[in-house]
């Protein structure tokens, strides 16, 4: 199956381009078609995944260019990583448009919004199969064109608008870093093929330095589109697109591509301590500073998405600190439960059409079926024991232990509990308590819906088995196979205790929200007074926004009014002289076209007698 | 040098010919200005018999004072004139065109002071008229046919551009 | 034999030529530049004509050219006039810095 999995990203770029030349006629069939497109690349990645398991490394190139002595090449890779990723991103984007079939009901543009997941689909899916740096970059971009073209789906508002050009931006900067860290690595080995590149590595052809900035500079690009910090502003403004694009993009598949691309570049970090630094600090910073944000907003999407880029923090951290294994086994389960979290917010906001959690409430007994799948969802990713999230977390906490960093390791435990608080907060908020919305108004979301919604549900509760303490470690074991030496082992042995501890932490998150939005036994200002000052920076996501309204933009806006100046008055005065000029010297060449044959004569017999004067003065016939 | 009858015919002669030229610049009637050119075609007769050209000078008479000044004649009296014809304006274009004109006049005398070719003597006075025609008939037959076709040409163009104008007037 | 020299011939011949510029690219009256023109074809005809007596090699040739000349300038005239005659019928006028139509 492996030699045809060209054809999985190949499915929904058809899908895009037959919607796309149908021009919106095909208006609800439109979804039929990308659906079914869809669940053929599914079925293929499965199918690719399922023969990965026992046959070795696919791979296939064919020339694409070649220049000088370089060859460029194009072709797809399937290794395990690869394979995986091929099946959570197909999955979830076979889930998510289904469930947009009922999300997206009544939309006028429907067709188009399928177009787009299906662009969209088709520009992961080539991003995970690159064999080479270059064609990642290439998809790696067309990834940052269809977010672009998603966030700014409901193009008419201005907010939309504004996230959708703030992702691409944002996203922008990070994306020369990884442009310049490609040149690099090209300059130093001549080869942009992942093997090459890191057998030059291992052999010790590249200095440490160069290394160093090479590991950091592709980093920034994983930074820019996971939304780690500093750049991870766009993330919490791209849920102005509509939900099921947040669970696709924002949840599972493009934030997580930063993620697999440290991943594949793996053995190039492992190679530079510093980088690993780097890479660690700035996740483990991300993961608790995220957090912190997320126990004040009051938006349940915004919620959801500082809890992403708090989730991915983790995963860059478990990069970081050498868990490989941990890293890529919580992106998987990451994928299943913040999707599930995203697509019942949708139900939610579904529902009562409103996305602040204080006008929430009471919906617990409404939504009989959103209610408990959000509720599995809350539990996976607050670490509650023997969910998927335990598991995963608990690897994590295992590698940053394992690894020695101890500063790091409590990082990661004190945004375990404020992980269990803010989950378990925007859960009593929305269905605990009081209900402040008309019963009647409050339905439930269609089937349609709910069926994706329900897998996920299965798949967060279950999805951890795969790599336990107990029963085997399958997946880790899987993933560095035949390149342990590297990747070192599937799985991270540490004390006991860490596992306890994990649990404990994550149960006393969840007791004090409970005691605090559920029974209300605390007041709500126990922790923080909402006029403080913590409260408001918290609130007001440490100023990062403001920060660079007044520092960056500013700066730019400068530059940009001073280039204008010059534009208007140096440039334009340039081109307005040019033009003047031509044009006097026009109007005087027009006045001399006056249409009298006398003048002509006069002044053509005047150029004669000059150049006779001149022809007699300097000697001519005269010598 | 002496002063020969020849000279003095010369002087006499040429003073007429630039005098008719001068008046036919400074004249203001249209009229006249015609006829003070004729006093100059007939002078540049006499140059021409000065020169041993007796037939050129007896066509110069025919052609210029009488065949060209008559058409010229009639042309203006066909025509509804002003009967002065003012001067253009624009005083520095005159004076520009005058310095243009003495420049030019005098590189090109600079050209002819210097011209020094030695007399020859010749027969160009005996049988002037006889010697025209050999030539004509025999080294020169082709232009001259040539010539004969053009004035036929002339004639019917010009015929042709005084009529057609005549036909759509009448027609409209 | 103390003759005009060839010289006079040329000046007498520029000096008319001369006048027949200024006044082909002065006068206003079409009929008036037409003439300045035969003024200046006959400034050349008595280039031609001395040319053919004091010339290098003196010969006939210079007189019979003349004659061409000649021939040609009547054409001129009788082709000149007769557009000059259906510019009038068009237009009115014999000015010459009024036929500007062709300008632009």
């Amino acid at each position: 199956m492996m030699e045809n999995a060209w054809l999985i990203p190949i499915f929904p770029l058809v899908t895009f381009l037959v919607l796309l030349l149908s021009g919106g006629r095909l208006r609800e069939r439109g979804a039929y078609i990308g659906i079914i497109f869809t669940l053929a690349s599914f079925v293929l990645s499965v199918l690719a995944l399922v023969e990965r398991l026992t046959a070795p490394t696919y791979k296939t190139t064919m020339d694409w260019l070649s220049i000088g002595g370089t060859q460029l090449t194009a072709g797809f890779e399937i290794n395990q990583l690869n394979a995986l990723m091929l099946v959570i991103v197909s999955f979830v984007s076979l889930l998510v448009q289904i469930y947009s079939l009922g999300y997206m009901k009544g939309e006028e543009r429907f067709s188009t919004f399928y177009a787009y997941l299906g662009f969209f689909t088709f520009a992961m899916l080539g991003l995970v199969m690159a064999p080479n740096l270059v064609q990642l970059y290439f998809f790696w971009e067309l990834v940052g064109v269809g977010s672009f073209l998603l966030i700014g789906f409901y193009f008419y508002r201005q907010e939309a608008k504004d996230a959708a050009k703030k992702a691409f931006i944002m996203t922008r900067i990070g994306d020369v870093g990884l442009l310049i860290g490609i040149i690099l690595l090209f300059w130093e080995t001549g080869s942009f093929e992942y093997e090459e590149i890191f057998q030059a590595v291992q052999a010790g052809v590249i200095p440490d330095g160069s290394i160093t900035l090479i590991a950091i500079l592709i980093f920034i690009g994983a930074v820019g589109k996971s939304g780690q910090f500093p750049l991870h502003t766009w993330l919490p403004d791209a849920m102005e697109g509509p939900t099921p694009v947040s669970a696709l993009i924002h949840a599972a598949t493009m934030v997580a591509a930063g993620v697999y691309l440290v991943a594949t570049m793996f053995p190039l970090f492992l190679a530079s301590d510093a980088a690993m630094q780097v890479v660690a600090v700035t996740g483990g910073f991300t993961a608790i500073f995220a957090a912190s944000i997320a126990t004040v907003q009051k938006d349940i999407k915004r919620v959801l998405a500082y809890s992403t880029i708090s989730q991915l923090g983790f995963m860059m951290l478990a990069l970081g600190t050498a868990g490989y294994v941990a890293g890529v086994f919580h992106l998987m389960t990451h994928a299943f439960f913040k999707a599930l979290l995203f697509l019942a917010a949708g139900s939610v906001i579904h529902a009562i059409h409103t996305q602040d959690i204080e006008r929430m409430g009471g919906l617990w007994g409404r939504l009989k079926w959103t209610g408990p799948l959000f509720l599995a969802g809350t539990l996976a990713i607050s670490g509650f024991p023997l969910l998927s999230g335990f598991f995963s977390k608990d690897e994590i906490l295992m590698a940053a232990w394992a690894n020695g960093n101890y500063f790091l390791f409590s990082l990661a435990v004190i945004t375990s509990f404020l992980t269990a608080f803010y989950m378990f907060r925007l859960f009593f908020m929305i269905f605990a308590g009081e209900s402040r919305i008309q019963a009647e108004q409050v339905k439930e979301s269609p089937a349609i819906m709910l069926l994706p919604m329900l897998v996920l549900g299965i798949l967060a509760v279950v999805g951890g088995y795969i790599q336990t303490p107990w029963f085997g470690t399958f997946l880790g074991e899987w993933l560095v196979e035949g390149n342990e030496a590297v990747l070192g082992s599937g799985h991270s042995e540490g004390p006991v205790w860490i596992m306890l501890l994990a649990v404990l932490i994550a149960l006393a998150g969840i007791f004090l929200a409970y005691m605090i939005y559920a029974k209300t036994k605390l007041p709500r200002e126990w922790l923080v007074k909402k006029d403080s000052t913590l409260y408001r920076i918290l609130e007001n996501k440490f100023y990062i926004d403001e920060i660079y309204y007044f520092t960056i933009v500013q700066l730019i806006k400068g530059i940009g009014l001073f280039l204008s100046y010059v534009e208007r008055f140096i440039i334009g005065g340039l081109v307005t002289t040019v033009t003047g000029s031509i044009e006097g010297l026009g109007k005087i060449g027009s006045k001399l076209q006056s249409g009298q044959v006398q003048q002509y004569g006069m002044i053509a017999f005047l150029g004669l007698a000059v150049l006779l004067v001149i022809f007699a003065l300097t000697g001519g016939y005269l010598r | 040098m002496s002063v020969s009858g020849e000279l003095i015919a010369f002087f006499g002669v040429a003073l007429v010919a630039i005098l008719g030229g001068v008046l036919l610049i400074t004249l203001t009637k249209v009229v006249h200005m015609v006829i003070a050119l004729v006093f100059t075609f007939l002078s540049i007769a006499g140059i021409y018999l000065l020169l041993s050209a007796e037939f050129v000078a007896i066509v110069q008479i025919l052609i210029y004072s009488g065949a060209i000044t008559i058409v010229m004649l009639f042309g203006i009296m066909l025509t509804k004139h002003r009967e002065n014809d003012e001067p253009s304006k624009g005083g520095w274009r005159k004076f520009s065109l005058l310095l243009a004109i003495a420049g030019f006049a005098v590189a090109v005398y600079l050209g002819i002071y210097d011209l020094d070719i030695p007399v020859q003597p010749t027969a160009l006075h005996e049988e002037n008229t006889k010697q025209i025609g050999i030539e004509l008939f025999s080294k020169y037959v082709i232009p001259f046919e040539v010539m004969s076709v053009l004035l036929l040409v002339a004639l019917v163009g010009a015929i042709v551009l005084a009529k057609k104008d005549n036909e759509e007037g009448d027609r409209s | 034999m103390t003759g005009v020299p060839l010289s006079a011939y040329l000046v007498l011949a520029l000096v008319l030529f001369c006048i027949g510029l200024y006044g082909a690219l002065t006068k206003r009256n079409a009929v008036i530049v037409l003439i300045s023109i035969e003024l200046m074809l006959n400034a050349a005809n008595i280039n031609l004509v001395a040319f053919s007596k004091f010339g290098v090699t003196p010969s006939i040739t210079g007189q019979v050219f003349s004659l061409f000349t000649i021939t040609i300038a009547a054409a001129e005239a009788a082709v000149g006039l007769a557009i000059l005659m259906s510019l009038y019928r068009n237009r009115k006028t014999v000015n010459v810095d009024e036929m500007d139509i062709m300008k632009h």
